[in-house]
């Protein structure tokens, strides 16, 4: 139970991060050696749920390591990241939490979220999903070393991914 | 040939002015249907997506839902997903692998060969009257290039060969330089919400990369250290860019054999094994492509009407929404490492999050929502970059543009636009004759 807490908080604060747009303190939640990983959802029979989510391997829509994480921070560092610039306004709500901790110390965790984006004027997008992140241990607090996000959608109804999850 | 009373006059090729109402005139966006999508050869998927008989994929051809199937023979076949009782859907799954299709609706039941099989009820209710041999699925003409499959509906259509035409004198430099040939994965699926032919005209548009994508190159020079185009680089570039019926094709010249073909997904750390790949895989480019074309490589690129950028698709969703599929070709023989590079590189910086892409869309909306005021539709689109220097050139395919940064792209293509769309069928529509000469052994087929 206090670790759950302890994680809820974690979770509860990464929120903030991202919906105040402090991407930098965010980037730092991440391993150096982090694997973000979004596969793709198929529409498949329910004898082929197997098939349903894109294994590694496959194209992804997000397949970024540490870098490619911090080119997508710094991008919006330039103030010519149009497709952020003016920015989107966002709320992240994170719950249900499960954790599954490793004999190696190491956490399981999974969430779902909902995430709200406004952008422009009038334009709105709705992304629901879960996350499953392997959390690690690191001077006493966590850092995310694998994050898996899976989105309830299979065409993605918005113009673009350019918020974080 | 339709001259004297064109219907469709949107684009005026001296001044270079266009016509704004094409993105969002719901008139015109019907006639498309039926005299742009409804007639040209469309890019729906890849043999690789259906490696074994009885697989199927779930695709478009414009609007109309499309299944691409490999028959029990081994044929590919594409069928418009309709029932032919009341048309529902037959096929609801991305994928699947099936002998026939039944429908959830009354359970008629289709093969894969396309044929009507099973009627419940077929002689007691129908009485036996029912002519099974008229109701089989609406299938299409379905052809390949180098694994690529196309389909039309109309079957006064050309070629495929004839259709794509000396395109393929340059695509072949891309997708056709090996024997064992390419597999797709994907697509990622997204709405966007503007007309298709915005995204389309952009993605072979040289003049928006160091504006619109500035903040990406900068920190793609600082982590991949890909160094940001000169002013003159970009400018005064010898690439050139060609126009084939209207497709459009970036030319650049290597400096090495050896260069690497794309920049996605290429690092410090994996360009020297790119190279070594290159170097090792260039006597069979040679020998399937002859030296001249092993020398060059295809940039941003557009298939006539829909086909940007590899196989990457713009569906057309109504005037004022597009869906949009990314896919990416990979080349089967290359080492896993660098196709992961590649496949990584190649969703990061182009699919729906890419940190490119993700700059563009909102372009493309302004474009397209220009069109829908009172006041915005009164000027026209201003496209009258480099006019009066499109030239022939002895060694090119097609149009040559007098430079590598220009809008004889957007020109030409909204000209072809012009031309389907003022056609009363295929006779009317020009097709440029192929004059290339297309060394080594690769073929249409690969
Ligand atoms: S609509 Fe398909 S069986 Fe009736
Ligand atoms: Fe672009």
């Amino acid at each position: 139970m206090e670790l759950w807490h302890e994680l809820m908080e974690f979770y509860i604060r990464e929120a903030w991060l991202l919906d105040e747009r402090r991407f930098r303190e965010w980037l730092d939640l991440f391993t150096e050696d982090v694997f973000y990983f979004m596969p793709r959802r198929l529409n498949v029979h329910r004898h082929e749920t197997d098939r349903e989510l894109t294994p590694v391997g496959d194209l992804a829509i997000f397949e970024d390591d540490k870098t490619y994480l911090t080119m997508r921070v710094e991008r919006l560092e330039t103030g010519m990241a149009w497709g952020e610039d003016p920015p989107s306004r966002t709320r992240h709500i994170v719950g249900n939490l499960v954790v599954d901790p490793q004999p190696d110390g190491e956490v399981q965790a999974k969430t779902a979220f909902l995430l709200y984006r406004s952008h422009h004027e009038t334009e709105e997008n709705l992304f629901s999903g879960y996350r499953e992140d392997l959390l690690r241990p690191v001077d006493g607090s966590w850092q995310i070393a694998r994050r898996t996000i899976v989105l309830d959608s299979n065409v993605i109804l918005a113009k673009n991914l350019s918020v974080f999850f | 040939m339709v001259a004297v009373d064109r219907k469709h006059q949107i684009i005026d090729l001296e001044t270079g002015q266009l016509d704004r109402r094409i993105f969002v005139d719901p008139d015109i966006y019907a006639e498309e249907q039926e005299k742009v999508f409804g007639r040209a050869w469309l890019m729906i998927g890849h043999e690789s997506l259906v490696p074994n008989t009885n697989d199927f994929f779930h695709t478009y051809m414009g609007e109309e839902p499309v299944i691409l199937c490999r028959d029990g023979r081994g044929n590919l076949r594409a069928y418009l997903n309709m029932c032919r009782h009341r048309g529902n859907r037959i096929v609801r799954t991305d994928v699947g692998n099936s002998r026939n299709f039944a429908c959830a609706y009354h359970g008629w039941t289709f093969s894969n060969e396309g044929a009507l099989e099973y009627v419940p009820g077929d002689e007691e209710a129908y009485y036996g009257a029912l002519d099974r041999d008229c109701l089989g699925l609406v299938e299409a003409r379905v052809d390949t290039y180098a694994g690529i499959v196309f389909a039309t509906w109309d079957h006064g259509a050309p070629s495929l060969d004839d259709y794509l035409g000396d395109a393929r004198w340059l695509l072949d430099v891309s997708f056709n330089r090996l024997d064992n040939g390419t597999e797709a994965i994907g697509p990622i699926k997204w709405i966007e919400p503007l007309n298709w032919k915005t995204a389309v005209d952009n993605c072979s548009d040289n003049y928006h990369v160091p504006t619109t994508h500035l903040s990406t190159i900068i920190v793609q020079g600082r982590h991949r250290g890909i160094p940001r185009l000169t002013h003159e680089q970009q400018f005064q570039s010898e690439n050139k860019h060609l126009f084939v019926n209207g497709h459009s094709l970036t030319m650049r010249f290597l400096e090495r054999a050896d260069q690497v073909r794309q920049t996605h997904g290429v690092t410090p750390e994996n360009l020297a094994a790119f190279e070594e790949y290159y170097r090792a895989t260039l006597p069979e480019a040679e020998r399937r492509l002859g030296s001249l074309r092993t020398r060059l490589n295809l940039g941003n690129h557009s298939l006539f009407p829909n086909g940007v950028l590899g196989l990457r698709l713009a569906h057309p969703r109504g005037p004022l929404e597009t869906e949009f599929w990314h896919f990416v070709v990979l080349e089967k023989d290359m080492p896993d490492e660098l196709k992961t590079a590649l496949r990584r590189g190649s969703a990061n910086y182009n699919g729906v999050n890419g940190i490119f892409e993700q700059d563009d869309m909102d372009n493309w909306r302004g474009v397209t929502e220009s069109g829908l005021t009172r006041m915005g539709r009164k000027y026209t689109q201003d496209l009258s970059m480099g006019v009066g220097h499109d030239r022939r050139h002895p060694d090119y395919p097609g149009v040559v543009a007098g430079r590598y940064t220009s809008e004889s792209n957007q020109r030409l293509f909204y000209r072809r636009w012009e031309q389907f769309m003022n056609a009363d069928n295929w006779e009317d529509i020009p097709l440029e004759p192929k004059a290339m000469d297309y060394e080594g052994t690769a073929t249409l087929r690969g």
